[in-house]
């Protein structure tokens, strides 16, 4: 395998019943990027994410994360990654301080380190004493940014990102933008995310892929994209593109 | 292979435990409600007691012979306070009495002592009086009514002393004296059958409802681990952490039966305690099995406990292969509702008769339940027929590991994630 791809995806179909989420979906991640996926509501991208967190198997096509198949080698490719679903929750009778420990302790067995982990999350969320409530009192913003210091806190290889700031506020969606950008640059985490927020994806995305109806329309990076379609700004080369499509 | 599992379990168990609803019903209600019964029971009895020692009884005397001296010196002599009530007619005798705190009243008409030597009925009127005092008082008729008996079979003594000098009037009255005794599991035993028969319907009847509560709890506890991920939204997360799907279930197995466990200890508790403040009012208490050499031997509780061990699994398996298709907790506890009946059907059957005497198919319907076999592993600990005991164990055995492989099969697929979906579109077409 290649040690400067993080994900290869080849014509991956994936189909519910009559619907077809993914149709011949193509991609090549490369280690260390932040890879975007953007694409209307119903495009496809939670069912790709889905598949490359090992959670659905496809129904055609192959699928590699740090060249370990996804469906033959699950168990391998899920030490290797961390995954935020688009809608999440955490134990609501746990504190969201035990909640840490109980993720960390899956993959850290050493105390010590676990405790400094679980204090990088403390930082990365925000939430301070906080952390000593039990999950139920918390708001949703505060759930969402107790996941998004779980699946950054351990500095897996890989982070799956299903909309990371989404019912976030401006500043703490900020925040959050800030430290994948950190943990990406100081950790060498790779990024595979999905955003509704183009200026989103234009900060913190290497590259993006616009997906529409399960299919890869147009991919590059935002300046390139923004060229292509000849828009001022992404939200525009979005329109143009779906629009078209 | 189980790497990771202490932690899920931990987390099961604080998850389950904290929950209000689940600290409520299973270690509240037992350990409050049941003494609480207990106490109001015990208080009630207690005041029945109190209401005996305070009998005292008004006698309207319309006779004045002998007779009447009789009745009040063997009253007396039994502790009984009486006191004569000397009104002109009866009406006012039954207000002065219901104003006074006598507990009843006697009314003797006139040719009472007369009747008696010459051998005709004798009439008594005994009336009691109710100030709506609760079971305390209703019990008085009958201490009444007993005493006159007691006193009636002294004048039946007497007359037979009296006919038969020679003769022990006892031995006249009551002429062969039986010992009844059982056999028992095919050895004769020296306890009375009813006594034996009581004892026997506390042990299989304590036994079932334990077993029986151990079985609902953990079953509902199972579904409610499994649902709750869905309903919180936690299972996605949990299905990509580098732990095997099986580890997972079998740390919600292990979360729930601790803490059914710690539920059924509870119960037991709670009702022993509740028990406890009938037994001292209840007959047949106190016949020790174990000195007749019917108490379970140590071979027949570990086949009993590796039955009830088996049929827990099965059931929590059972339980969270149904729950995977609920959507949230309140679908999942009603799925797993209609199992309880499953518990209950072989329960009733297994306390009220033997099945083995039953029609051939109800008998092959009900051993085909794995939840009978722990029940009739707990008669045969009585019977010592050790060879049901273990093919119930095979069949259980194989039973739980086939619904084991379907709960982590399904566990392991992504249809715990997308069933609901199924479900939720199934229910559409059908109302349309
Ligand atoms: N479990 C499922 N069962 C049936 N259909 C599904 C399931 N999950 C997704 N779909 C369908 O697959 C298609 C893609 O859905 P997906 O969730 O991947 O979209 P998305 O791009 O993430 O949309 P959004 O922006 O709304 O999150 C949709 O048509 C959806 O209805
Ligand atoms: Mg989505």
């Amino acid at each position: 395998m290649d040690p400067r791809i993080a994900i290869e995806v080849k014509n991956l179909g994936k189909v519910f019943g009559d619907i077809r989420a993914l149709d011949e979906f193509q991609l090549q991640i490369r280690t260390g990027e932040i890879y975007g996926l953007i694409g209307p509501n119903g495009a496809g991208k939670t069912t790709a994410l889905r598949i490359l967190a090992t959670l659905l198997l496809p129904t055609s096509g192959t699928a590699t994360v740090f060249g370990l198949n996804v469906v033959d080698e699950a168990a391998e490719v899920r030490k290797h990654l961390t995954y935020l679903p688009e809608e999440a929750g955490a134990y609501k009778n746990l504190s969201g301080h035990e909640y840490l420990e109980f993720m960390t302790k899956f993959t850290i067995r050493n105390p010590a380190e676990r405790k400094e982990v679980v204090e990088a999350a403390a930082k990365i969320s925000g939430l301070g004493d906080r952390l000593r409530d039990k999950v139920k009192a918390y708001s949703k913003g505060m759930k969402r940014r107790l996941l998004v210091a779980r699946t950054l806190m351990t500095r897996p290889k890989l982070a799956i990102l299903d909309e990371p700031t989404s019912g976030l506020d401006v500043l703490h969606s900020v925040h959050v933008r800030g430290l994948i950008k950190e943990y990406v640059q100081r950790h060498g985490v790779t990024v595979l995310l999905s955003s509704h927020n183009m200026l989103e994806v234009e900060y913190l995305c290497d590259r993006v892929a616009l997906i529409n109806q399960g299919r890869i329309v147009a991919e590059g990076s935002p300046s390139e994209l923004k060229t292509r379609y000849n828009a001022p700004n992404l939200e525009e080369a979005f329109a143009k593109v779906v629009s078209v499509a | 292979m189980l790497k990771g599992l202490f932690n899920i379990v931990v987390k099961e168990v604080k998850e389950l435990v904290r929950d209000p609803k689940i600290l409520l019903g299973m270690i509240i209600v037992p350990l409050i409600m049941f003494p609480l019964m207990g106490f109001a029971i015990q208080t009630s009895m207690e005041a029945v007691e109190e209401t005996m020692g305070k009998l005292a009884l008004g006698i309207m005397d319309q006779d004045h012979q002998s007779g009447v001296e009789n009745l009040t010196a063997f009253l007396n002599a039994l502790d009984v306070p009486t006191v004569i009530i000397e009104k002109p007619d009866l009406a006012t005798a039954i207000t002065y009495v219901a104003q006074s705190n006598l507990t009843g009243l006697i009314v003797v008409p006139p040719g009472f002592s007369q009747n008696l030597t010459e051998t005709r009925k004798a009439r008594l009127t005994v009336y009691t009086v109710f100030r709506g005092g609760g079971i305390a008082e209703s019990s008085s008729s009958s201490v009444i009514s007993s005493l006159l008996q007691t006193f009636e079979a002294s004048l039946v003594t007497q007359k037979v002393s009296q006919a038969i000098p020679d003769d022990d009037p006892s031995v006249v009255l009551d002429p062969i004296e039986m010992s009844e005794q059982s056999i028992v599991g095919g050895i004769g035993v020296n306890v009375r059958p009813d006594v034996f028969f009581g004892v026997m319907m506390s042990q299989s009847t304590g036994m079932p409802i334990g077993i029986m509560m151990l079985l609902i709890f953990s079953m509902q506890l199972a579904a409610t681990s499994v649902a709750s991920e869905k309903e919180e939204k936690t299972l996605e997360t949990l299905l990509t952490m580098p732990v095997s799907r099986f580890t997972i279930l079998a740390g919600k197995l292990t979360g729930s039966i601790l803490v059914a466990v710690v539920g059924a200890i509870a119960y037991i508790v709670g009702f022993s305690f509740y028990t406890s403040s009938l037994t001292g009012f209840m007959p047949n208490a106190g016949v020790d099995l174990a000195a007749l050499g019917l108490a379970p031997t140590p071979l027949s509780l570990i086949l009993l406990g590796v039955s009830l061990f088996l049929s827990l699994l099965s059931a929590l398996a059972l339980a969270i292969s149904i729950s995977i298709f609920a959507e949230d907790v309140r679908g999942a506890q009603a799925l797993v509702g209609p199992l309880s009946i499953i518990l209950v059907f072989p329960m009733i059957f297994t306390m009220f008769t033997n099945i083995y005497t039953l029609p051939l198919p109800l008998m092959i319907l009900l051993l085909a339940i794995p939840f009978t076999h722990p029940m009739l592993a707990a008669n045969a600990a009585f019977s010592g027929n050790y060879l049901t005991t273990l093919l119930g164990i095979a069949y259980v055995a194989g039973f739980t590991v086939i619904v084991l492989y379907i709960a982590a099969r399904m566990f392991g697929t992504e249809k715990i994630l997308t069933t609901k979906l199924k479900l939720r579109r199934f229910r559409l077409r059908r109302s349309n």
